[in-house]
Formats: structure tokens, C-alpha cells, sequence
């Protein structure tokens, strides 16, 4: 019955909205990369392997927080604590009650969307500002939980099982699955967008009173989206743990994480489906590139980034791309913006 | 009656706002509802339509429907549209999204598809400018577009906040008889007004809201003859 109405839904939008033609372009430029990224282990380096699966777990991360950030409009500071309750939770499962590996990445992921519903209710009811602050709040309160509990290993940190298989099989395992989870958590990114529930977010997004009075449960919608969010960063950090095979509290409660997330949507255009694809391959590429030259500056040349974004390109790189805007559009919308 | 609102208290924080209100709206009337800057009419607008919580022993009947313990959501189901204070249009969606918006709660799409259409024919203005963004419309097209929205639940009892805000009376003159329309095509019409002249020439029966307190109730015509209101509201 609801799947019928919202096929309906769909359709009814599909005449009563004008479709833009250029979006059809995204379908095979992702498909000539999905392949090109499948095909890559045969032929790349084993450094270049290890980069990209980061590159594509940072593309989930960031397809995920761009839910509850670019869609709904709540800016999350600490989405990283379901990286962290993901990647912990897999560890004491497996570590310690011998759970099948996918059963407790499953479990974790679980355990993250309980936390946001949890944490949702009230948080969720604070706007702007406040809403962000309350998640660093949230972040550091369960990295002081953590760091004491006797399960997790404490501040020493929990290691992973070790598993009998060689180096070389065991990163191509984690390339795959990385990227089998990024592209999922794209195409799920792009079919939210496309619903009524995401048509709701983005109503949210807008106006939230208005939304109300135009009939959408907000308070329900915003804690859905959240706990999609959870899931997914949930499951990116279960895999995390796995591959990294050690984790401690500073590592994966770390605001730094959660920042680079954000500056990921930021750069690469939040609230749109394939923004946060750019914006973490632009990152992880530049962090390649730079970070290891200037150890000492790469906080300083994060925050130029992060500036030189909102001062040229406050919309993200796709919304420039896409509209075909130069730098002549930039300059002018720098006018108007009066910077 | 369509609405019924018994014993409406309201506070925000400890400060109350809304003291005892009893007001009712008949089905197929057009009620106005006037006061200065301040009174607690749009408070009241938002307790009826369920952004806010009233107190303890408030009852808002809709229907014959209890309705006081019930989510903003459910009312625009049930059909109750609030047309807000200053528009609160999706400013960065075309007008057609912003209708479709109005129809969120709705899956009955061909006769989402019929409202659109009658509504355009309403204002033809908002089917020209459909694919512009509702934030460039001037603000008579806005408050249309406003309107336009709350139609679109297909609402039994139409609430509008303020229609004259910030418009020329020329604007509000033509918006007026827009109103009359939708209301001669069977939709309950809750005014709420600053402009008590407007309001009260619109209306069949009026109430005046005084800091919270509603002050006084009856026929329309019998408020304008009001002594006490002249001198308050309309300075003569």
C-alpha cells in the first residue's frame, strides 16, 4: 500500500516537476568510474589501493553525514561517534564473542541508529548553533565513556583479530568492500533525495515551520534521517576497525574526522548527491599530494581550504560545474555577496 | 461548528500569553479575529494548528474531533491550513514545489492535479512565474502564493495570518476578493487581522484579542459600530 502510494508520489513528481536534462550525464560518467575503480587493484600500486579505499570509505562518510547536514540542514559536528560506536561495537563482537564478521558490522551499525534515535529526540529539537554545539557535547561524553569502559580496552585501545590471509588478498578484500559500500551509500543517497522523504528534508531544510504546517511529521523525519546517517557511518567504522585491525578512543572520537567530513560536503556542494563524492576524492587527493610535504602545516593549509571554499565557492564545486558558472559567475556572485 | 477552542491557555516559558480563550468557528463562516501588535493572535494560531502546545485543560475540538494532544501533521490531515504570519515560503523551491509542498499529505494525485489547476486559475499569476523561485516574487504574489499552498491540503478551515502584512491596500483589496472566492467554493475562512476595518467588513462574526484576554465577540457589523472599538482600533 505505501510503496504503491509513493510511486504514485514519484510519479505524479516526475510530470509535475520539470527534470533537468543535464543530471542524466551523472549515470554513465558513474558507471565508466565504478568499472574503472573495480579494474584498478589489477593494475595500481598497493599504496595507491590503500589510498583510494580510504578515499571511498570517506566517500560513504560524507554521502551519510550529507543526509542529516545537506539534506535536513542540521549541521553535525560529531557525526564521527557513530564511526567510533560502529568501529567498537564490530570490535568487541568479534574480539570477544567470536560474532561472524558481518553479523557484528551489522550489529554495530544497529547499535549506531538506536544511539541517534536515542540522542535524536532531544537534540533534534534545538536549531542551528546549538544543535552542532550539543554534538560535540555528544562526541566528547562518549569518548570519556569509552576510554573508561573495561570492554572496550580503554584509553589503551582494542586490537582486532589478525586474519589468515595474506597482505596483498586482505587489501583488495578492504578496496572492495569499501567500494561496494561507498557506491550503496551513494545510490541510497541519491534514491532519499529523490522520494517523498527527502522532499520532506529538504522542506525541513527550507523552513522548518513551514514545513510543519504543511503537514510534515518533522520530528520524525529528522530523526529518521539521522538514524540512516548512523547506519552508515555505523557500518564505515565496523569496516574501519576491521581494516585497520586497531582502534583507540582519541582516533576514532576525533573532531578533526568529523571536520574533515563536513569540509568534504562543504567543498563538493551539501545537499546534493554526487557533491560529497567530489568533495572527499578532491580531499584525499590533495591530502595525498600536500599533507606529506608540509607535516607540520597541514592544519594551516586545511583551514586556507576550507576558507578560499567559502569565500569562491560557497555553493561547493558541483554547483559551479554543473551550471557551468566561470569565474567571471563566481566573481559576480561575489558581488552580490558582497565580499 | 467546524472549531472549537475551550479554555486555551498558553505560556511561553512562565510568561503566559493566552489566557481562557473560547472561540468557535461555524462551518462555511468567515470569523476574523483582530488586536494590536502583540495580543497573542498569531500564538493563537499556532496553538490551533499545532506548532504550539497549550496548557493543561485546553481542549481544540476539530470536527467533533479532539484534537488538542495531536501533531501539527495530523491537523493539516485532518484538514486544518495555516497560511503564516510573513508567508514562511520555501524561498530557494520554484512555486509549483511550493505547492506541491502544500499537497505533502496527499496521495490522491489526480485530484492534486485538478487543485493545482483550479488554483491556477485562481491566480493565473502563480501558473506564469510556476518554474521561478518563490523567493522572487514581489509581495503580493508571495502572500498569493502563501495561500495558494495552504489550498493545496485541500483544508476544510483555511487560517490566514495577517494577509495585509506589508502589502499596498490595493493588494489587500484584491487579495480580499480572492478570499471570497475560496470561500464561496465552501472553505471555512479564520481570519486574523491588524487590519480591523479589512477584517471586519470580510467577516461575518469578529473577536477582539487584547493582550491575551479575548475582549469581546460578536457580529462583524455590530463591532465596527462598537464604541469602545472605534476608538481603539479604527481612530475615528
Amino acid at each position: 500500500m505505501a510503496s504503491r502510494l509513493l510511486k504514485q508520489w514519484n510519479q505524479s513528481k516526475e510530470t509535475l516537476f520539470s527534470q533537468s536534462a543535464q543530471r542524466r550525464i551523472w549515470l554513465p560518467v558513474g558507471i565508466v568510474f565504478l568499472l574503472g575503480a573495480i579494474a584498478f587493484p589489477f593494475i595500481g600500486t598497493g599504496y595507491w589501493i590503500r589510498v583510494l579505499t580510504s578515499a571511498f570509505m570517506y566517500v560513504g562518510l560524507a554521502s551519510s553525514l550529507n543526509i542529516i547536514m545537506g539534506y535536513t540542514g542540521y549541521t553535525d559536528f560529531g557525526n564521527v561517534v557513530f564511526f567510533g560506536v560502529g568501529a567498537y561495537t564490530t570490535g568487541v563482537l568479534v574480539g570477544q564473542f567470536n560474532f561472524p564478521l558481518p553479523l557484528a558490522v551489522l550489529c554495530g551499525a544497529l547499535l549506531c541508529s538506536l544511539y541517534a534515535a536515542l540522542l535524536g529526540l532531544p537534540l533534534l529539537r534545538l536549531r542551528g548553533h546549538y544543535f552542532s554545539i550539543a554534538t560535540i557535547g555528544v562526541m566528547d561524553a562518549t569518548r570519556e565513556i569509552v576510554t573508561n569502559m573495561k570492554i572496550t580496552g580503554g584509553g589503551m585501545g582494542m586490537s582486532f583479530p589478525i586474519f589468515d590471509i595474506s597482505p596483498q588478498m586482505f587489501n583488495m578484500l578492504a578496496y572492495y568492500i569499501m567500494l561496494g559500500l561507498a557506491a550503496l551509500y551513494v545510490l541510497a543517497s541519491f534514491l532519499i533525495r529523490r522520494s517523498r522523504f527527502g522532499f520532506g528534508l529538504r522542506a525541513i531544510r527550507a523552513d522548518e515551520q513551514a514545513a510543519g504546517i504543511s503537514g510534515i511529521p518533522t520530528t520524525r523525519f529528522k530523526v529518521t534521517a539521522w538514524m540512516i546517517s548512523a547506519f552508515m557511518t555505523g557500518t564505515l567504522g565496523g569496516v574501519f576497525g576491521l581494516w585497520f585491525s586497531f582502534v583507540e578512543p582519541s582516533d576514532v572520537f576525533d573532531i578533526m574526522i568529523s571536520l574533515k567530513f563536513m569540509i568534504m560536503v562543504l567543498i563538493g556542494g551539501a545537499g546534493t548527491v554526487f557533491g560529497p563524492v567530489i568533495g572527499a576524492f578532491f580531499m584525499e587527493i590533495v591530502s595525498e599530494l600536500v599533507w606529506g610535504r608540509f607535516l607540520e602545516l597541514h592544519m594551516g593549509i586545511l583551514a586556507i581550504i576550507v576558507i578560499l571554499t567559502v569565500i569562491f565557492v560557497p555553493k561547493g564545486i558541483l554547483h559551479y560545474v554543473q551550471n557551468r558558472i566561470g569565474l567571471k559567475g563566481i566573481l559576480a556572485e561575489m558581488r552580490q555577496n558582497k565580499i | 461548528m467546524l472549531l472549537q477552542v475551550k479554555n486555551l491557555n498558553f505560556a511561553y516559558g512562565d510568561v503566559q500569553a493566552l489566557w481562557d480563550i473560547n472561540l468557535e468557528v461555524g462551518k462555511g463562516e468567515v470569523v476574523a479575529l483582530v488586536g494590536s501588535n502583540g495580543a497573542g493572535k498569531s500564538t493563537l494560531l499556532k496553538n490551533i494548528s499545532g506548532l504550539l502546545r497549550p496548557r493543561k485543560g485546553s481542549q481544540i475540538i476539530f470536527d467533533g474531533e479532539d484534537i488538542t494532544n495531536t501533531t501539527a501533521d495530523v491537523r493539516v490531515r485532518k484538514g486544518i491550513a495555516l497560511v503564516p504570519e510573513g508567508r514562511q515560503l520555501f524561498a530557494g523551491l520554484t512555486i509549483r514545489e511550493n505547492l506541491m509542498m502544500g499537497a505533502f499529505t496527499r496521495s490522491d494525485v489526480k485530484a492534486i492535479q485538478e487543485d493545482l489547476e483550479r488554483i491556477f486559475a485562481l491566480f493565473p499569476i502563480l501558473e506564469e512565474r510556476q518554474a521561478q523561485l518563490a523567493g522572487t516574487l514581489s509581495g503580493g504574489e508571495q502572500q498569493m502564493c502563501a495561500i495558494a499552498r495552504g489550498l493545496m491540503s485541500n483544508p476544510k478551515l483555511l487560517m490566514i495570518d495577517e494577509l495585509s502584512l506589508g502589502l499596498a491596500p490595493v493588494v489587500v483589496d484584491r487579495l480580499m476578493e480572492t478570499i471570497q472566492t475560496i470561500h464561496d467554493n465552501g472553505v471555512t475562512v479564520f481570519l486574523v487581522e491588524q487590519d480591523v476595518q479589512a477584517a471586519f467588513q470580510m467577516s461575518e462574526r469578529g473577536y477582539v484579542l487584547e493582550t491575551g484576554h479575548l475582549v469581546h465577540s460578536g457580529n462583524s457589523r455590530d463591532l465596527m459600530e462598537d464604541e469602545a472599538i472605534k476608538k481603539a482600533y479604527l481612530g475615528i
